[in-house]
C-alpha cells in the first residue's frame, strides 16, 4: 500500500517498491532509484544518478510536527498522512475524555475555554501506580473539565467535554 | 510520535544518561577495581587476569556479550565483584560458546553462594540453547564460612555437576582449561568435562589438597604428586593435555574447539539485517525520570529493531498491550511490550499472539514496564484472573524461544504474564532504571500499616502511630532497595543490567545462540475460557 504524502499541500502517493539492494520508490506511477550518497556527506542523495543536496528540518508546534526540505535553493513543506488518522481530527463523535480505569487525577493541564488540538494532553491520571496521559481525541475547545487534581473516579466517567472550535 | 526536542526529552536524557553513567561506573569497577596485593600475587604465580584469559581465548575482534556482570554487588559487603565469576558468551575457533571463568582475584577465585548460582545459570543458559561451554578454571573452591548456603540444597553445588553430566549427555561439549587449582567439588569440572588441558606448575586437580590430605590420612605430599599437570595426563587420566604455560593452554584449547561439529541451527526466518531508522540514541530521551511515568513502548520498538519496521498486531485491541511482528539483526520475532495496565482484552490479545508465535515458529521477545493486572470488583467479575491466567498458559507452554527485557517496572503478577525469571526465558536483560516487586513500595507499606493497625485493634490495644510510622519507614526503605535494579542483578534475578543501546546486539547474540537448540513438541494445558 503507497503512503501518501504532501508537498507544499499537494498529495502524491509512494510506494517503495525494494528496499535492497538499492531503495527504489514509485511516486505517482514513476520509478525512482535513490542512493544515498555517503562519501558527500549527509543530505547528499543520488535519485537516478543526478546528485541532489537535501536539508531536512523538522519543527514542532504542540503535538504536530511540520517537515522542511530545502532542494537545490527552495524550500519545501512535506506532511505525512496516515490513513488510520486521516479523518480523525475534526470527528465530532469524539467529544469526550473517558477514563479508561478507576483511579485519581493527578494534573488538570488545561482549563475550560481553551483549544486544544488532538494529541494534546489534557488531564494526567494515576492508577496502579502509574501515570496516564489523556489526550484530547479531536481539536476542539474544552467545553468543560469535571475533576480536579486529587479526585478519584470510576472507569468509564466522562473527565472532559469538547466541543468544535468556532470556524469548525 | 514523541518529540525530541521537548523539555521532557531532554530531561529524561540528562536522568538517564547519569543512570547509565553510574552503571558503567560500577560495571568497571566490578571488572578490574582490585586490591594491588591480588594482582600482585596473581603476576608472581605467572598467571594472568581472568580477563586476559577471555581475551586471548576468544577469536579476534569478536564481540563478547558478558552476562550478570554485577552480580553480587549488594552482597558480602561488596567483596565479591562480579560474584567472583566471569561469565560470558563469545566465539571461539568460529563456534559459539559460553564462556565461564573463575576469578582469583576475588577471595582466590573461592566460590560463594551466589558464584554457585551464576555457575549452576551458565550451565542451564548451555543446557537451554545447547551451547558449549568453556570453563576456565582457577578457584580456591567453597567459601567455607558459608557452606550451609552454597553446598546441600538443589540448586547449590551439586547442581553444578549434574548440570554438567546433563550436558555430556545431551551432546553440548565442554572445555575445561585448569590455570589454577581445582579442589574438592572443583575437582569434577575438568574430570565431568570432554576435553580438559591443565598448565604445568600452577595448574592442580584434587578432591583433598595436601594440607586436608596431611590432616586426614598423615600422608605427606607435594601439589605436584598429588594433582599436578605431568601425573594427571600420563598416570591418572583425569586431565587431557599437558600444558607448559597459560598461553599453550589457551592455545591447545581452541585447537580443540575447532575440532567440534558446528551446531545445526534450525531454519528461523531471516532477512538482510539493518540498522534501526530511528536513532538509539534516543532511548535515553524516551525512558521516562519516574517510574509512574508512562511512555509509548512503540517508541522503544523503533529503536531496536531492523528498519524501525513493526508490524503491529491487533493495533485498535487490547491496546495497553502492544504486540507485533519486527527483524531484530535479520531474525524474525513476535514482540510482546506493555503499555500500560494488562487488562481483559489485553490479556486475551497477550495470549493470542504468544499461540500464533508459537505456530509459526517466531520466537517472542518480551518488553516488560508493567504495573500488573488490573483489579477491582468489575474486572474480577469479568474474570480478570483466569484470562491473565490465559496468557501465563500461552507463555509458559510456548516452545519457541523466549527473551525479556526489563524496560522499567516490573511489579505483580504481570512479571509472570510477561515471562519473568521463572518462566525460563533463555536470557533476560535489565536496563539500570528497573525496579521489581511483588508491590510498589508505597503499596506494600499501606498495606503493612493496616495490617498492623488491625493486629493492634484484634489485641485490644489503641493504635500507637508512632509504630506505624515506623512500620511505613522500615517497608519503604527494604523496598527502595530490594526493588532496584542493582539488588536484582546482585540476586540473579536476571542475566545482567546492560545499557540500553546494546539491547539491540545483546537480543541479536541471545538468538543467535537459541536456534542451536531444536524447537520441541507444540502442545499447552487446559486454558479457563
Amino acid at each position: 500500500m503507497p503512503l501518501h504524502l504532501t508537498l507544499d499541500g499537494e498529495t502524491h502517493a509512494i510506494e517503495i517498491v525494494r528496499r535492497k539492494p538499492r531503495l527504489v520508490l514509485e511516486v505517482d506511477g514513476r520509478r525512482y532509484e535513490v542512493v544515498e550518497d555517503v562519501d558527500q556527506g549527509v543530505g547528499s542523495l543520488v535519485v537516478d544518478g543526478a546528485r541532489v543536496a537535501v536539508a531536512r528540518a523538522v519543527v514542532e508546534e504542540g503535538p504536530r510536527e511540520t517537515c522542511f526540505v530545502r532542494i537545490e535553493g527552495r524550500t519545501h513543506e512535506i506532511g505525512l498522512i496516515d490513513p488510520r488518522e486521516e479523518t480523525a481530527g475534526r470527528d465530532s463523535s469524539r467529544d469526550e475524555i473517558h477514563a479508561p480505569m478507576p483511579g485519581a487525577v493527578v494534573t488538570v493541564h488545561r482549563r475550560a475555554g481553551e483549544a486544544v488540538a488532538r494529541g494534546e494532553t489534557v488531564v494526567t491520571i494515576e492508577s496502579m501506580k502509574l501515570q496516564t496521559a489523556l489526550a484530547a481525541p479531536r481539536d476542539g475547545v474544552l467545553a468543560e473539565v469535571l475533576k480536579s487534581a486529587g479526585d478519584t473516579f470510576d472507569k468509564d466517567a466522562v473527565l472532559a467535554r469538547l466541543v468544535p472550535a468556532d470556524g469548525d | 510520535m514523541i518529540s525530541t526536542s521537548g523539555a521532557d526529552f531532554r530531561r529524561n536524557e540528562a536522568h538517564n544518561r547519569t543512570l547509565v553513567a553510574a552503571f558503567r561506573e560500577k560495571q568497571e569497577a566490578a571488572r578490574s577495581g582490585r586490591p594491588k596485593r591480588d594482582l600482585d600475587r596473581l603476576a608472581a604465580q605467572g598467571k594472568m587476569t581472568p580477563r586476559q584469559r577471555i581475551e586471548k581465548l576468544i577469536d579476534p575482534g569478536t564481540p563478547f556479550l558478558e552476562l550478570s556482570s554485577l552480580a553480587a554487588n549488594m552482597a558480602y559487603d561488596g567483596e565479591a565483584p562480579g560474584a567472583g565469576s566471569i561469565v560470558g558468551i563469545g566465539v571461539v575457533s568460529g563456534r559459539e560458546a559460553i564462556i565461564r571463568a573463575d576469578d582469583p582475584t576475588v577471595k582466590g577465585g573461592a566460590w560463594y553462594p551466589l558464584t554457585i548460582k551464576k555457575i549452576v545459570r551458565a550451565l542451564d543458559i548451555a543446557i537451554e540453547n545447547r551451547l558449549p561451554l568453556v570453563h576456565l578454571c582457577d578457584s580456591a573452591g567453597g567459601f567455607l564460612p558459608l557452606q550451609s548456603e552454597l553446598f546441600p540444597d538443589r540448586f547449590m553445588a551439586g547442581r553444578i555437576f549434574r548440570n554438567q553430566s546433563i550436558l555430556s549427555k545431551i551432546g553440548v561439549k565442554q572445555l575445561s582449561l585448569v590455570f589454577g587449582h581445582c579442589t574438592a567439588g572443583g575437582a569434577y569440572i575438568p574430570a565431568l568435562s570432554d576435553y580438559s588441558v591443565i598448565v604445568r606448575g600452577t595448574g592442580a586437580v584434587f578432591l583433598g589438597g595436601p594440607p586436608l590430605v596431611k590432616a586426614a590420612t598423615g600422608e605427606e605430599s607435594s601439589v605436584e604428586e598429588l594433582g599436578g599437570a605431568d601425573m594427571h595426563t600420563s598416570v591418572s587420566g583425569t586431565c587431557d593435555y599437558p600444558a607448559a604455560t597459560e598461553d599453550e593452554a589457551i592455545l591447545i584449547g581452541r585447537e580443540i574447539v575447532a575440532q567440534w561439529d558446528r551446531p545445526a541451527k534450525w531454519p528461523i526466518q531471516r532477512e538482510t539485517a539493518e540498522p534501526p531508522a530511528y536513532d538509539p540514541q534516543e532511548l535515553y530521551g524516551i525512558l521516562p525520570d519516574d517510574i509512574k511515568k508512562q511512555f509509548d513502548m512503540r517508541e522503544i520498538i523503533a529503536r531496536i529493531v531492523d528498519g524501525s519496521r513493526f508490524h503491529e498486531y491487533q493495533p485498535n485491541y487490547g491496546s495497553t498491550l502492544v504486540c507485533g511482528f519486527a527483524n531484530i539483526w535479520g531474525f524474525k520475532v513476535g514482540i510482546v511490550a506493555n503499555n500500560g495496565v494488562l487488562f481483559n482484552d489485553s490479556s486475551l490479545k497477550g495470549g493470542h499472539f504468544i499461540e500464533l508465535c508459537d505456530q509459526n515458529n517466531t520466537p517472542l521477545v518480551f518488553l516488560q514496564n508493567i504495573t500488573g493486572y488490573m483489579i477491582g470488583r468489575d474486572y474480577e467479575r469479568r474474570g480478570i484472573t483466569k484470562d491473565g491466567a490465559k496468557m501465563i498458559m500461552a507463555q509458559s507452554c510456548a516452545r519457541v524461544p523466549k527473551f525479556t527485557v526489563m524496560c522499567n517496572g516490573s511489579f505483580g503478577a504481570g512479571n509472570y504474564g510477561m515471562c519473568g525469571r521463572a518462566f525460563d526465558a533463555r536470557l533476560l536483560f535489565a536496563w539500570p532504571n528497573h525496579q521489581i516487586g511483588v508491590m510498589g513500595g508505597d503499596q506494600a507499606a499501606n498495606t503493612l500499616v493496616e495490617v498492623k493497625a488491625n493486629q493492634m485493634r484484634r489485641a485490644g490495644e489503641a493504635v500507637d502511630p508512632a509504630t506505624l510510622a515506623r512500620v511505613r519507614a522500615e517497608t519503604l526503605a527494604a523496598y527502595q532497595e530490594q526493588t532496584s535494579a542493582y539488588y536484582s542483578t546482585s540476586e540473579l534475578w536476571d542475566d545482567g543490567i546492560i545499557d540500553p543501546l546494546d539491547t539491540r546486539n545483546a537480543l541479536g547474540i541471545a538468538i543467535s545462540v537459541s536456534l542451536n537448540a531444536p524447537l520441541g513438541d507444540k502442545g499447552y494445558g487446559v486454558f479457563r475460557f
